[in-house]
């Protein structure tokens, strides 16, 4: 009996093509004059901790304006059709969840 | 037997102890021990159910996950399924992948529900699975196993990690296996597979995404209109954001609503009716997540939308006069497929 006969040789149970985490979308050098997109997910109180960043944001830079969007449920993602929308009129955004 | 190649990654480990740390290690397991994949015995639960390991059992749209059935069948032998189990756990992982089961958004959040798997039809009692006495409790390979490899489906091939991307707040005892057999023996009613619309030659496999059961004692006589009121009081609890619920009827209940002449579809309308309460009342026990949305408070919103979603099948031992009431997730709504067995 060869040595790799002896050996006990087993399956792997993962996504060998996962292809990992989400990479993260390209920075602005800076976020004066930008646009900020707030993205809720509609858990209470998800719009006003937005608000409040986008306050204290707007003391920081100069934030030329923001849009919101509440993406209906944290239960279901947004659709891509929405997001594309949401995302056409701004520059950067932030997601937040809260209750 | 198959003669494709299996394409998973290979691990050789010098023994049968070397393997359990690797796998334990790794996470790979619900940290319990596994029995080792091998590639026999992969390809036993493959050549059972006839399926070529590459075959696509089901596609998670949200993360974008092809689960094949050699890896479904390599998470199956590492749970301990004996390969006539295998057509149930292919069929609840295809049900899982089903959109309205919303799988991501349930193995992710911090309410802790597992993936139940119930399995109502004449395949329950062929591959030995138990529908009776501690239903469900543990010792019984087939319940123990097939609801393991569920979970070990979504945890190693899915990614919903405890900790990681799984972040329930307290887990749920079922998430190591939460699966029974609808027990057919108890009442006159038609199987679930029938009430769901297969034929009665069906065997059929339910998944719910289940929060932790809720046992009702019936207490003073055997009037399904007077005991069944206690049920919708205990469905109460459960709020009304939860999107079904499952009310297991042991024999003996079964016994007092067959004998009342009650049809199922009558316990669930009157469960349904009965549990329900005024919007103020909801909102006053903080158990609203968007009270704003209530224009009318005197409005009547009940623990579920609609009668449709009580799922009622008999299960458990002969003694003990309980019901369990388990409620599901959020938007998730249980999902029935057909168990298909190679003849």
């Amino acid at each position: 009996m060869t040595n790799l006969e002896k050996m006990l040789v087993t399956l792997d149970p993962r996504d060998e093509n996962d292809h990992g985490p989400a990479l993260l979308a390209p920075r602005p050098s800076t976020l004066n004059g930008k646009t900020l997109g707030l993205l809720s997910n509609n858990k209470p109180h998800s719009e006003e901790l937005l608000r409040m960043i986008a306050a204290i944001m707007k003391e920081m830079y100069d934030i030329k304006g923001t849009v919101e969007y509440n993406k209906g449920s944290h239960q279901w993602p947004a659709s891509s059709e929405a997001l594309k929308e949401f995302a056409a009129k701004c520059d950067v955004a932030i997601h937040a969840t809260a209750e | 037997m198959t003669s494709q190649n299996l394409t998973s990654l290979q691990h050789q480990f010098a023994g049968w102890e070397q393997a359990q740390e690797y796998y334990v290690e790794a996470n790979l397991t619900d940290g319990l021990p596994i029995v080792p994949p091998s590639e026999d015995r992969v390809r036993a639960m493959l050549e059972f159910a006839g399926l070529p390991p590459d075959q696509v059992i089901g596609v998670e749209e949200i993360r974008q996950k092809h689960i094949t059935a050699e890896k479904v069948a390599i998470n199956a032998v590492m749970a301990g399924c004996r390969p006539e189990y295998f057509p149930v756990v292919v069929s609840a992982v295809a049900a899982c992948c089903e959109q309205s089961f919303n799988l991501h958004a349930s193995s992710t959040s911090t309410n802790g529900v597992t993936v139940l798997v119930l399995v109502s039809g004449g395949y329950a009692q062929e591959i030995g699975m138990n529908s009776s006495t501690g239903v469900m409790g543990p010792s019984n390979q087939a319940n123990a196993t097939i609801g393991r490899a569920v979970n070990l489906v979504k945890t190693n091939f899915y990614g919903s990690l405890p900790q990681e991307m799984d972040n329930s707040t307290f887990g749920h005892p079922g998430k190591y296996s939460f699966c029974f057999a609808e027990n057919l023996d108890a009442g006159n009613w038609p199987s679930l597979a029938v009430d769901k619309g297969f034929d009665g030659g069906s065997s059929t496999v339910t998944v719910v995404a289940a929060y932790s059961p809720l046992q009702v004692s019936v207490y003073g006589g055997k009037d399904p209109g007077s005991f069944l009121a206690g049920v919708a009081h205990a469905m109460i609890g459960l709020g009304p954001s939860i999107s079904e619920v499952l009310v297991v009827l042991s024999p003996e209940v079964m016994q007092y609503v067959n004998e009342a002449g009650w049809s199922r579809q009558q316990v669930q309308e009157f469960l349904w009716e009965k549990a329900q309460l005024p919007a103020r009342e909801w909102i006053a026990w903080r158990r609203v997540e968007h009270p704003e949305n209530f224009t009318d408070q005197d409005q009547l919103v009940g623990c579920v939308a609609d009668p449709s979603r009580i799922t009622v099948v008999a299960a458990g031992g002969a003694a003990g006069v309980y019901i369990d009431v388990i409620g599901s997730w959020g938007n998730s709504r249980s999902v029935t497929r057909k168990i298909e067995v190679r003849s």
